[in-house]
């Protein structure tokens, strides 16, 4: 469990990709947790582990989607595992701290932009709805997202090239 | 990419998405760095906004040694898991606030004050306290939720639905379409009324609710038997505790512009207490002592136009407020309105101070008329005048316990047509 907990924004992000709602899959990945504390089998590796959580959380984001209408077109499956063979391999070959870095980076942010944020993705709010709700145009708001984006990612990979300590 | 994630592009652009997916792992590092984020900065905004668990708790849950342990504690560490670690299913966050109002956290803490931008979680609770008081809910996703007058309101952990309990009073609700929004649903000691799609209002008591629809249309269930009715949009259901009443939906009336609470059959008069008929008056409702905060008692009689089962009550210009009764102190007495959009949402209340010498001399049955010009906005961002808009309900209010404020006869009245 502590190594499923240790990827929870990894697998959270996959379920996101999919119901494109962070509480939802939040809700997912705690399914997942419950899922995987109630298996009667171990994961020999941590890679099984992760393959498994992936696999799980996409078939409930796309069981969550089927029970409702009019959402959003996922991307393909193929397309889907691809990505989700990318997280793993990238966390199998990394240490623990991207997801600290990452809300390192979140709390430099300026209030602005954390807003932005906020709107679009805690409120769960479409770009259209954030657009008219700071009186921006629409392709002002995917242009500042877009930045914050880029400079969030470039934000924890500096964070975890430098030196512990 | 981020058009794709909002889900604005056609199947050709899709597509297109698609391709440059397949063969590009620069985009494919910047879909999953922004899946990240946004799962990250959702948790951040939700650890700040409530603060439910130290992260370290969740650590502490999980560590090695507990695995070993037998099958029953296991099970307590599981059941501690889920607590821990299960965010809560839905929030509202206060947009708009007036009047006393009280805070009940999950976890049972109680604050007086509340401010804009609280954000209520699953469990939390609250109340409107005073005839005068509401509470304005944004849901996210474009869903509003209004409550008001004396309403308490809690927030439910329902499966697969954003759930609310609405023990008493009155709420309005609009259920915007939005992606990734769950459906409403709103228990009331009586029914359950569901919808995706909607704007409704509901009142309710511990013996029946009231369910309008305006747009849209909520699965109403009578939990006495469990009957269900589908209401759409310009219809109403009333539903009662007892299955010997009859459950069904009808067509809202057309509105009318007069109203005679008919308290002789007492279902208009929602809070006061019955007092024996004297020989002046038959009919005698007196004001009950209500608790608005810290050493802060008002005393209060309140009429509801939709329980008297009157038609809407349209307000015009010129319309009058009449009311009957008695007080035995010398101290004024406050009249007032709650309003509502025609067919539509919760739109304000107005105020009126009647002063002692427009009421008699004390112990002495009045009748006091006051024009809709002399009541007041309870907030700067009302128009002057609610004409236009519908009645909901009426209250009566004094100050002081001695008062012993009883109401005899409540009348809205039309304009007043001179020959």
């Amino acid at each position: 469990m502590k190594r499923l907990m240790s990827q929870r924004d990894r697998v959270s992000a996959a379920a996101w990709l999919v119901v494109r709602d962070a509480h939802t899959a939040e809700d997912i990945f705690q399914n997942v947790a419950l899922k995987a504390m109630s298996k009667p089998i171990c994961f020999e590796t941590d890679g099984a582990l992760l393959s498994w959580a992936f696999i799980t959380a996409r078939r409930e984001g796309i069981d969550w989607l089927r029970r409702r209408k009019n959402e959003p077109v996922i991307l393909d499956e193929t397309l889907l595992e691809q990505l989700e063979r990318e997280w793993a391999d990238e966390a199998l070959g990394q240490a623990g701290g991207r997801s600290q870095a990452l809300r390192d980076c979140l709390e430099d942010l300026p209030a602005k932009s954390r807003d932005l944020l906020k709107r679009r993705y805690f409120d769960g709010h479409a770009c259209e709805a954030v657009a008219e709700q700071l009186g921006a145009r629409l392709d002002a708001i995917y242009k500042r997202l877009s930045r914050l984006h880029q400079a969030l990612k470039k934000c924890i990979e500096t964070k975890l090239e430098q030196p512990a300590g | 990419m981020l058009r794709h994630l909002n889900g604005q592009l056609g199947p050709d652009e899709e597509a297109k998405v698609a391709d440059l997916l397949r063969g590009n792992a620069g985009a494919r590092a910047f879909l999953r760095a922004v899946a990240e984020q946004a799962v990250v900065v959702a948790d951040v905004e939700r650890l700040d906004q409530h603060k439910p668990q130290p992260a370290k708790v969740v650590t502490a849950v999980f560590r090695p040694w507990k695995w070993a342990v037998a099958a029953a504690a296991a099970f307590v560490l599981l059941a501690a898991f889920v607590i821990a670690t299960t965010p809560p299913r839905h929030a509202a966050k206060v947009s708009d606030i007036l009047g006393p109002c009280q805070y009940i956290a999950a976890d049972g803490k109680v604050r007086d004050e509340v401010k804009v931008g609280t954000v209520l979680r699953v469990g939390d609770t609250i109340r409107t306290r005073s005839s005068r008081a509401w509470v304005k809910l944004d849901l996210n996703g474009g869903s509003l939720m209004t409550i008001a007058g004396r309403s308490r309101l809690r927030l439910l952990n329902v499966d697969g639905r954003r759930g609310f309990q609405l023990a008493y009073g009155n709420l309005w609700a609009t259920v915007a379409q939005s992606a990734g929004a769950r459906p409403v649903s709103i228990q009331t000691p009586t029914a359950t009324v569901e919808s995706k799609v909607a704007q409704f209002d509901v009142e309710t008591h511990s013996m029946t609710s009231i369910v309008r629809v305006n747009s849209g249309t909520a699965n109403v269930v009578r939990l006495a038997d469990g009957q269900a009715v589908d209401v759409v949009a310009d219809h109403q259901a009333v539903v009662s505790a007892r299955r010997s009443r009859p459950f069904a939906v009808a067509r809202q009336p057309e509105p009318v512009n007069e109203w005679s609470c008919r308290l002789i059959a007492g279902s208009g008069a929602v809070f006061g207490k019955w007092l024996p008929p004297d020989e002046k008056n038959s009919v005698r409702l007196g004001a009950t002592p209500l608790l608005i905060g810290k050493k802060a008692t008002v005393f209060v009689a309140n009429f509801s136009v939709q329980c008297s089962s009157s038609p809407p009550v349209l307000i015009v210009s010129g319309s009058r407020v009449r009311i009957r009764g008695t007080t035995r102190t010398e101290g004024p007495v406050y009249f007032g309105i709650t309003t509502q959009r025609i067919k539509g949402a919760f739109f304000g209340k107005y105020t009126a101070m009647v002063e002692a010498g427009a009421l008699g001399q004390a112990g002495e049955p009045w009748q006091v008329e006051v024009p809709l010009s002399q009541f007041k906005p309870m907030s700067k961002d009302l128009p002057g005048s609610p004409a236009g808009m519908e009645l909901a309900d009426i209250w009566i209010m004094s100050r002081e316990e001695n008062a012993e404020l009883e109401i005899h006869s409540v009348k809205f009245l039309p304009r007043e047509v001179r020959q």
